[in-house]
């Protein structure tokens, strides 16, 4: 009934403003209850069942869905013989049967293995109402089955809630695993990393554009730490600022057009805005102390950042305009790195308590601080998911340095990388 | 002719190990960081040769390379980058060195103990570089003959976690090109 309702009230009311809805809704928030699902094992369309091929989508589906703290999952031992029924039109689906075993949403699937490719038909039924939700055909190689799982989690939950998922999403990062600080790329779930940059230098601290597949990354390659730009795709790397000092923490604003860094060609670190090409539009602080890690709010407006002004490392926020500093944090002795929810006006950022960094998010106007990890060791580098719903961040707690996924309240959390290298500075990108 | 084109490429690989080891002890290059750390050391156990090389030189004004383990780095307490009354004592000899030395120019490094953020880490190892140069210029050194840049976390002399090994690297240093 809870999803019947649920899509009762998405589409009286939130329909018209359908960017919003995700937000209005807020099934994904703490203390909600979740929606019951049954994941039926995908059959082949025809010719032998092939577990190897197919497994992947099954195990990915089931990991991003369960990050996602919507579902509660139906026990598959308990399905009934509908789930060995190939049918995939909602007239062909025992919906009776998946009401008894309790499920309110269904997964059913299908797929075709010829060689080496692969097609998987995939359906969300809303069972109270024997429909179809959405419905998805993939065609790909068999290696791809993760990322078309990863697809179709996205669009299950543009279905139930209105905003896409951010599954088929990439994360950059940097790892130290050929000896050298260099940067990363790898999906969501941690599989498929690809190494981008060759420096053999000290490559830092990435950033995606919003449009396009396009990187920001502070390099010491020619020894001095400047700011690089990077096409994924065609490898191509732009330099974008080689001013005296630093050129770090270069941040894309949300429509892509400026980039917020720290400089301290003059002596001091401050916080600037400069274009594509590292021409310098603004300069955006203006203080005796340490200025650095900007992020910008979701509209633009806003640069947060870390300053020592009144003596501690703090997190400000200073409006791109008016040039207005204004202090956010007021607790602790030592916080640092903040980063903007791009959904919302929440901003996550760490803080050394006890010798120890954990992360927080704290609302834009200082009030609502809450705590998202409790150690055991550090866990830093909070960044968002596109959709606002996920955090990104790099732990010690399992030894060495790596990276993690949880939710946006610190539930969830899931280790992405092995720990056979250092892993760090994880970035979310757009949508792929 | 397999075998012997492997030969002949590692016979390259040879060549090129020595050459690329014949170019990192010219002088050109900045010195590595074990040569600033032990040279006084390497100094003391050839006493015989060695101080009177280091003399003759001294008389000539003409600068060594080997003399560049007369510039000693500084430590910092954490999160700061004010100067120890030994940070100003080796900053001191480190001016003198280079008065007699004036054809030196150095690069100091700004480096920070693991703790803390990378970004504010970086920015705080830039203020230790030129915290240290700022006093070097008032000790009547050329601005033109220094310049700073910050590795923050990145470069530890010591990879542990252990309050000696963050102590350690806590530091500035002092790399000289000519």
């Amino acid at each position: 009934m809870r999803i019947f309702w649920l899509i009762v009230i998405f589409m009286t009311v939130l329909l018209p403003q359908t960017t919003q809805a995700a937000t209005e809704i807020e099934i994904s928030a703490p203390g909600e209850q979740t929606i019951p699902l049954a994941l039926v094992p995908f059959l082949p369309i025809d010719g032998p069942e092939s577990p190897k091929a197919i497994g992947g989508f099954l195990d990915a589906l089931n990991a991003d869905l369960e990050l996602s703290g919507l579902f509660r999952f139906v026990n598959p031992d308990a399905f009934l013989d509908d789930a060995a029924q190939l049918g995939l039109f909602s007239t062909q689906v025992n919906f009776g049967q998946w009401r008894l075993l309790g499920a309110e949403t269904l997964v059913k699937g299908a797929y075709t293995l010829e060689g080496d490719s692969l097609v998987v038909e995939a359906r969300l039924f809303d069972v109270v109402n024997r429909r179809l939700l959405t419905g998805r055909r993939y065609v790909g190689r068999t290696k791809d089955v993760r990322r078309m799982a990863h697809a179709f989690a996205d669009q299950i939950l543009k279905a139930l809630t209105g905003e896409l998922g951010p599954f088929s999403a990439r994360l950059a990062y940097i790892s130290n695993q050929t000896g050298d600080k260099e940067l990363w790329l790898m999906d969501v779930d941690g599989h498929n990393s690809v190494r981008l940059t060759n420096h053999r230098s000290i490559v830092l601290n990435p950033d995606f554009s919003p449009q396009g597949k396009e990187l920001l990354f502070t390099s010491y390659r020619a020894n001095n730490p400047n700011l690089y730009r990077k096409e994924i795709y065609t490898g191509q790397e732009a330099k974008v600022s080689f001013k005296k000092g630093l050129n770090v923490g270069g941040r894309f604003s949300p429509d892509g057009d400026e980039i917020a860094l720290t400089l301290s060609k003059d002596g001091n670190p401050e916080i600037y805005l400069i274009d594509r090409n590292g021409a310098i539009r603004k300069r955006l602080t203006n203080s005796w102390g340490i200025d650095t890690d900007p992020s910008w709010s979701a509209d633009g407006r806003q640069v947060a950042f870390v300053s020592n002004r009144l003596g501690n490392p703090h997190i400000f926020t200073v409006d791109t305009y008016t040039q207005e500093a204004k202090r956010l944090t007021t607790q602790g002795k030592y916080n640092a790195t903040p980063a903007w929810n791009p959904k919302d006006d929440i901003i996550a950022f760490t803080r050394q308590e006890n010798g120890r960094f954990d992360i927080y998010t704290i609302r834009s106007d200082g009030t609502d601080e809450r705590r998202l990890t409790f150690g055991p060791g550090n866990s830093e580098h909070p960044r968002w998911s596109p959709d606002g719903r996920f955090l990104v961040y790099s732990s010690d707690k399992d030894g060495n340095r790596a990276i993690y996924v949880m939710r946006a309240d610190g539930t969830g959390s899931r280790r992405l990388t092995t720990l056979e290298s250092d892993c760090r500075h994880p970035a979310w990108s757009g949508r792929w | 002719m397999n075998r012997l084109k492997g030969l002949a490429f590692l016979l390259f690989l040879i060549a090129l190990a020595v050459w690329l080891n014949g170019c990192s002890t010219t002088p050109s290059t900045p010195p590595v960081d074990e040569q600033a750390q032990v040279g006084s050391t390497d100094i003391g156990q050839q006493p015989d040769i060695a101080g009177i090389g280091d003399q003759e030189i001294r008389e000539e004004g003409v600068p060594s390379h080997e003399d560049v383990a007369g510039l000693q780095r500084i430590h910092f307490d954490f999160d700061q980058f004010t100067l120890s009354d030994d940070a100003r004592d080796t900053l001191t000899q480190n001016a003198n060195y280079l008065k007699a030395n004036s054809s030196i120019q150095v690069v100091i490094e700004g480096h920070c103990d693991e703790r803390g953020s990378d970004e504010y880490n970086l920015a705080l190892g830039e203020s230790r570089a030129l915290a240290a140069k700022q006093y070097l210029i008032s000790l009547g050194i050329s601005p033109q003959r220094l310049s700073v840049i910050s590795y923050g976390e990145e470069k530890p002399l010591d990879p542990r976690t252990t309050e000696e090994a963050w102590a350690l690297n806590r530091r500035a240093e002092f790399k000289a090109i000519q």
